[in-house]
């Protein structure tokens, strides 16, 4: 096809498109995997059955967006896609694994035929969420340090990776606050306000190293007069964290008024934070060492494939919107028929 | 072993175990449609409490596909940079295509046809349905225009050894993709006839004679009396447009060394590469020539043609008789059961048995066609532009093994927990609730 943009402005489109299907992925998966993160919280049959339920008509779109982001990295930065995919190779292989396991329990404990084995599949539920949760948290600390070696950048690799956990326990609380009530809500308020703080640090902590270890992001964060443009990110974040965690002490409120909030709040945190990383690493693709335009394919070929974006993803938003509202409101419980 | 063999075992188990789901998945959305259609059109409770009992059977495939494809789609950038690096411009649009015109069409669909049925109305959830099975179909023609490009490439031109697209439409119709992508459909027909028909004469046999049950039994039956005869013919319209493009992998399907004519249908034989002859040969005189160029004299291309060239011959061969075999039982199964149908009404406990234990011959024809195809290749990755070992990264070997055995020990929980899920889905089938559904309320 011939291009019809500047040839210099499809990687960028593409290397935006590729941050929102990620970003899509982080929020929307990231709630479902917080669900399975939490689900040994709770002892109550009838209520673990609700949390599955309060994710069960999402979660294959959800876990879509990845395919998505992975795809538009495969096939919009070829060459990156083999070097971050083979120096990610483990923790790759960990987090299929892992949403292997999540998402065959799904099905498998709603056929399961008794008590014990339905646990069972409980069980491989929360370790398949946990360990994608774990490998991807992994996965994202790596590619903040350029894939680095030694036992620093490994050990900032695993707090990543809790921290990610983490952050995922907290937007799957934030999700039940919204989509369950009675005892499982109070007691998803409860997870939430645990979660929220240890998720506020590891937002610090991953937020001041980043500058620490490239001097191009240093300057890109503290020169004049971007600095002064980028305090809002900051400043948005901390205001954010401090209003949901207010919000948490004071929940649940009387109607079950406000109940969407805390869900909407940590996608608002979510996109804060992917904002802060984004400005850090644009335009390097593989952080340090090749950008966005070293890495596109042809013209042609990224011409074709957003001609067919253009055209089809308004109509994935517009059915997504629509199964959300044929799922809306308080969770039921989950039946075949 | 090097890591260049491990990774292609890998591929191999990760594509292996994903293609299972999808064969069922294919055909069963639409034979759900065709259970939600008729009992739209008859107000039998039959057909809904057919759907009910295989919307399961799809749910539990569909989820095992989705995570096993995902899988997929990493596979590319960690075992194998290489291929995107080289045909990425070519590859990429097509997978994009798949995943924005398929994947989210039939995932996010599968959420109202699975949970949906109280909270849309029934035109709904039958137009979900059908969005569900349009929306697999369309994943399975993208991805077998890909798979039949790296057979027989067109449409574009190298340029610094890089592939770029010269013409989509040339792309997109290269020659071998209507045949691959008829005779796939087709094998996923075939392997839900006989899921359908193998389940429901295990059911039967067990004194379960609900309508449903022997209304997808007779589905089954039907559906593999016309469609094994049908494969028969794609299969050899197949065969014919690889002999024109791909001599090499029909050379070693047939286990034919020397380019001649009367060439023999090989029926069973040890193919032995180093002596470069067939032992133990059972064979029909001049059969390859009549089946591939329709003259018993008909000259047929050799393997010692393309010496060093072509793909390892036993997988080939054996793999082929094996697709062929069971290909020849569905035929069988198929024909019979439809004429005791047609004549009798009902099916004696001789050819139910024999049912049930073909339950998963889809499974192992289809398998055995894609070893053929694919080793067939071989070689080559992308024919005459890529090979298999070009293709492969610099991963050690250590990691390749390490994940391959992490694979292979889930591969293996999953498939036992799935067949074993299967049956135990239709022992309680027995038990099943009545159907309490009206026509108007849910049409």
């Amino acid at each position: 096809m011939t291009p019809f943009l500047p040839a210099e402005w499809l990687p960028v489109i593409f290397a935006a498109l590729m941050a929102a299907s990620i970003l899509a992925y982080v929020v929307l998966d990231g709630f479902d995997l917080g669900v399975g993160i939490l689900l040994p919280g709770m002892d109550e049959e009838r209520d673990r059955d609700r949390m599955i339920a309060a994710i069960g008509p999402f979660w294959d779109a959800n876990e879509t967006w990845l395919v998505l982001g992975v795809g538009l990295l495969l096939v919009a930065f070829p060459v990156a896609h083999g070097i971050i995919l083979t120096a990610l190779y483990l923790p790759v292989a960990a987090m299929l694994a892992g949403l292997t396991l999540r998402g065959v329990a799904f099905e498998f404990r709603a056929k399961a035929a008794d008590l014990q084995s339905k646990r069972r599949w409980d069980g491989a539920f929360f370790a398949g969420s946990l360990l994608a949760a774990l490998s991807q948290g992994w996965m994202l600390g790596r590619y903040v340090l350029g894939f680095a070696e030694g036992w620093a950048a490994l050990g900032f690799a695993a707090m990543a990776a809790v921290g990610l956990a983490i952050a995922y326990a907290f937007i799957g609380a934030a999700w039940l606050i919204w989509r369950c009530e009675g005892p499982l809500q109070r007691q998803a308020i409860a997870w939430a306000r645990q979660a929220i703080w240890p998720m506020g640090i590891g937002i610090l902590l991953v937020s001041a190293v980043t500058p620490l270890v490239s001097a191009r992001i240093l300057d890109r964060w503290f020169t004049f007069p971007e600095v002064f443009l980028l305090a809002p990110l900051p400043i948005a974040t901390a205001a954010l964290l401090l209003g949901l965690g207010s919000l948490l002490r004071h929940m649940p409120l009387p109607g079950d008024a406000l109940r969407r909030l805390p869900f909407w709040g940590a996608v608002g945190l979510f996109a804060l934070f992917f904002a802060g990383l984004a400005w850090s690493f644009f335009p390097y693709v593989v952080p340090e060492r090749m950008t966005i335009w070293q890495a596109a394919s042809a013209p042609e070929s990224l011409s074709l494939i957003l001609a067919g974006a253009i055209f089809v993803l308004p109509i994935i938003l517009a059915y997504t919107v629509l199964a959300w509202r044929i799922f809306g409101g308080k969770a039921a419980e989950l039946r075949y028929d | 072993m090097d890591a260049l063999i491990l990774a292609r075992i890998q591929f191999a188990a990760n594509i292996s175990f994903h293609i299972l789901f999808p064969t069922v998945t294919i055909a069963l959305g639409w034979v759900l449609l065709f259970f939600k259609l008729r009992f739209n059109a008859t107000g039998d409770a039959k057909w809904m409490d057919a759907y009910r009992f295989w919307v399961k059977v799809f749910a539990l495939s569909f989820a095992l596909g989705v995570v096993s494809g995902i899988t997929m789609s990493f596979q590319f950038g960690t075992n194998w940079p290489g291929f995107m690096e080289r045909v990425g411009n070519i590859a990429g649009p097509l997978l994009a295509y798949e995943v924005l015109t398929a994947f989210f069409l039939e995932a996010t669909f599968l959420g109202i046809m699975l949970f949906g049925f109280r909270r849309v109305p029934g035109w709904a959830h039958t137009g979900a349905t059908f969005l569900v099975a349009f929306g697999t179909t369309m994943s399975a023609f993208w991805i077998l225009v890909l798979n039949s490009w790296m057979h027989t490439p067109q449409g574009f031109e190298m340029r610094d050894g890089v592939a770029h697209a010269t013409d989509w439409v040339a792309i997109v119709f290269n020659p071998s993709m209507p045949y691959r992508l008829a005779h796939m459909l087709v094998a996923s027909g075939l392997t839900v006839a006989f899921l359908l028909a193998g389940m429901s004469a295990w059911r039967w046999l067990r004194g379960d004679r609900a309508p449903a049950v022997a209304a997808a039994l007779r589905t089954g039956v039907v559906m593999a009396a016309v469609l094994a005869p049908t494969q028969l013919v794609l299969g050899d319209l197949h065969g014919l447009n690889t002999l024109q493009h791909q001599p090499a992998k029909v050379a070693a399907m047939e286990g034919n060394w020397e380019t001649r004519g009367n060439v023999p249908l090989v029926l069973f034989a040890v193919p032995d590469e180093a002596a470069r002859e067939n032992r133990f040969e059972i064979a029909i005189p001049s059969g390859a020539s009549l089946i591939l160029t329709h003259r018993a004299d008909g000259v047929v291309p050799g393997l010692n043609d393309f010496a060093g060239r072509h793909p390892p011959v036993a997988p080939v061969f054996y793999a082929f008789r094996v697709m062929v075999g069971t290909g020849m039982l569905m035929i069988a199964c198929g024909l019979l059961g439809a004429f005791l149908l047609w004549r009798r009404g009902v099916l004696p406990d001789w050819l139910l048995r024999g049912l049930v234990v073909m339950t998963f011959s889809g499974w192992v024809a289809t398998l055995a066609g894609w070893y053929v195809t694919e080793i067939g290749r071989q070689p080559w990755l992308v024919t005459g532009v890529l090979t298999t070992a070009q293709a492969v990264g610099p991963v050690p070997a250590a990691s390749v093994g390490a994940t391959l055995a992490m694979y292979l020990l889930l591969y293996a929980m999953l498939l036992v927990a799935y067949v074993a899920t299967l049956y135990r889905l239709a022992a309680k089938g027995r038990v099943i609730e009545p159907a309490v559904l009206v026509r108007g309320v849910t049409a």
